[in-house]
């Protein structure tokens, strides 16, 4: 079961990382740091809005899923959060993608 | 197929290309209208870009396509979740797709909601996607590579630029306009550039190409260009704008004539849009409006900290509001939808209008918002409210509002609060009105006449008719015969054929994930050293 565990989040994180190299690829960034479980969509790759919006619906597409419920991730207390990182992102993406 | 040619035109209206044809601007439209047919084409019940363009696309009703307005929204505790409509929210079948299954090969251009793109036979680039996401969203993969080779290919000004359309939802500039004209005739001449390129070196059976400038025009310089409230005695300064705007209206009149010619004689032609124009002179705040009745309650942001009012601040640019939802009954969400959302309790004891309340809720709103007068002449400002079975008709409508207005200018409402309830604005705007514009032209299409009003709806079996193939049977629009000479249907007749195919939400390519062993290593550690990894 751990063993599980571990495959599915790694598998999660890699196809973040690459989604996120794809989106960043042509965009000037002066972030030198690489992407990974710490990366900052906000402060890190400069993400706005609809980057966000943009970087939903290719997780979404990736992982052939709809209507993940990102409020829980883009939303805390009912108060849209200030950042979210890589691992934020993985973690949410394990709990809903192992919900079936 | 008959190769067949759709040229939008974002927000035109025969109220500014009859003058415009009539000063000499637009000689190539002029021929077309006098060798073809035209019509009013009258738009979508709130005649607004995402939902009308993809009525042009689907030949469905928005309450079927499922696109209601530019943002998707849900409340939540204190604050609405909100994501845009994209190609995945559309519930029926395109053209592209009604195509492309059927052997013919397609080129999509600029249309709204295209993204990310079905996998056609043929091209698809998305309008309404930034230029940091366009890559990522062109069908087929590798003909970004290729615009980019292009003469002067610029994505960040071909692609949608949102902080520059923030800015003009709040009013360009004057210094600006200068700008603002010079940009979006730079921006044409980009998709021209692409549509040039594909039509000389691809086959196609259906080209379609959405030139938005007119909207971004007529939005900004609707008063310059309207010869009904352009000043009498203009100034210095409304001669030069009007003629900036003349300007684009010529470049605008070259590319068609250039894309037309490019597509030859053979082709069928048709130039139509998605809504048309009119002056505005007023604004109607109606979430004020409903706080002075008691169907809303502003959240008090006093109660909120430092970073409670920062990220309101956020809210409220973004051009959402914030209220307490425990003591709001109805409330417009968005500008654009000019419509009103009506809170239903889910279940017993939940705050909202009880369900079984709804309709004489809804009849007593509407009676009073037909009562809202001008202060100054006492007339009722909305001219019409249309409930949402009446404005949204069909399967795909849970997202609509309950009630959508109509008002004596055909403003968009303002959400904001802010007084007064109603504002005269200093100058006229230009907004979108029900009425845009049907142009067709090539062979069996009638000459130099002029058809009653066409439906938006009409427009997708038109342009499957003109290709040759069957009209689906559960399209929401009719062939429109009048457009074609008789000696020609009768020699094609016109075929009602399968239904559309359901729409796969996930049809777009998703690629693979691949990352190199030295990569692979490197998160390993990192996972590692965070612990979820032994």
């Amino acid at each position: 079961m751990k063993d599980t565990y571990k495959i599915a989040k790694e598998e999660i994180l890699f196809t973040l990382i690459d989604i996120l190299k794809d989106m960043t690829s042509d965009w000037d960034l002066d972030y030198s740091g690489g992407i990974g479980v710490e990366t900052r969509l906000v402060t890190d790759l400069g993400f706005e809005s609809i980057d966000i919006v943009q970087f939903v619906v290719a997780i979404e597409e990736r992982f052939k899923r709809r209507r993940l419920p990102f409020e829980e991730l883009l939303m805390n207390d009912g108060r849209y959060v200030d950042d979210v990182n890589v691992m934020d992102t993985v973690d949410f993406l394990y709990r809903h993608l192992n919900n079936h | 197929m008959n190769p067949t040619l759709l040229i939008g035109l974002d927000g035109a209206t025969f109220t500014i290309l009859e003058p415009l044809i009539e000063n000499g601007t637009m000689p190539f439209l002029r021929d077309f209208i006098n060798d073809g047919v035209r019509a009013n084409l009258l738009s979508t019940a709130n005649p607004l870009t995402p939902p009308a363009w993809t009525s042009v696309m689907t030949g469905r009703t928005p309450g079927n396509h499922g696109i209601i307005d530019f943002i998707w929204a849900e409340e939540r505790k204190t604050d609405h979740y909100f994501t845009l409509y994209n190609f995945r929210d559309i519930k029926s079948e395109t053209i592209w797709s009604i195509v492309s299954r059927q052997n013919g090969r397609v080129c999509s251009l600029n249309f709204p909601m295209m993204s990310p793109p079905p996998a056609v036979s043929g091209f698809i680039i998305p309008g309404l996607v930034s230029w940091k996401h366009l890559r990522r969203n062109v069908h087929p993969a590798g003909l970004y590579e290729k615009l980019k080779e292009l003469p002067g290919f610029n994505a960040r000004e071909l692609a949608w630029d949102f902080d520059l359309e923030k800015k003009a939802e709040r009013g360009i500039p004057r210094e600006e306009y200068e700008h603002w004209v010079d940009f979006h005739i730079r921006r044409e001449r980009l998709w021209f550039e692409i549509t040039r390129y594909l039509l000389k070196h691809e086959s196609l059976d259906l080209m379609a190409i959405l030139f938005d400038g007119p909207d971004k025009i007529l939005h900004m310089g609707y008063r310059y260009l309207d010869p009904q409230v352009f000043p009498e005695l203009p100034t210095n300064w409304d001669l030069k704008i009007r003629d900036l705007c003349l300007k684009y209206f010529s470049e605008l009149d070259g590319f068609l004539a250039e894309i037309v010619e490019m597509a030859g004689p053979d082709a069928r032609i048709y130039m139509v849009s998605d809504h048309g124009f009119g002056p505005s002179w007023q604004v109607f705040r109606v979430n004020t409006w409903l706080h002075s009745k008691g169907y809303l309650t502003w959240k008090d942001l006093g109660d909120l900290d430092d970073k409670g009012r920062e990220n309101a601040q956020k809210v409220i640019d973004r051009h959402f509001v914030m209220l307490d939802w425990g003591n709001t009954t109805a409330y417009a969400r968005t500008t654009t939808s000019n419509g009103i959302y009506i809170r239903v309790a889910k279940e017993p004891g939940q705050k909202g209008v009880p369900a079984e309340d709804y309709q004489a809720f809804r009849n007593r709103l509407t009676a009073e918002l037909l009562e809202v007068r001008d202060p100054e002449t006492n007339e009722r400002i909305i001219k019409q409210i249309m409930t949402k079975e009446e404005a949204y008709p069909g399967s795909n409508n849970s997202q609509a509002p309950d009630l959508t207005l109509v008002m004596r200018d055909h403003s968009f409402v303002s959400i904001l609060n802010k007084t007064p309830i109603i504002y005269r604005r200093p100058e006229v705007d230009g907004t979108h009105y029900p009425q845009g514009i049907f142009l067709a032209k090539g062979p069996g299409v009638q000459k130099g006449r002029t058809i009653p009003q066409l439906s938006i709806f009409d427009v997708a079996p038109c342009v499957l008719y003109s290709l040759g193939l069957d009209i689906p049977e559960d399209f929401d629009g009719q062939m429109p015969f009048q457009v074609f000479e008789e000696s020609y249907l009768q020699e094609h007749p016109c075929e009602i054929g399968e239904p559309t195919v359901p729409v796969d939400s996930c049809s777009h390519d998703t690629g693979k994930v691949e990352v190199d062993e030295e990569e692979n290593k490197k998160i390993f550690n990192q996972l590692k050293a965070l612990g979820y990894v032994e």
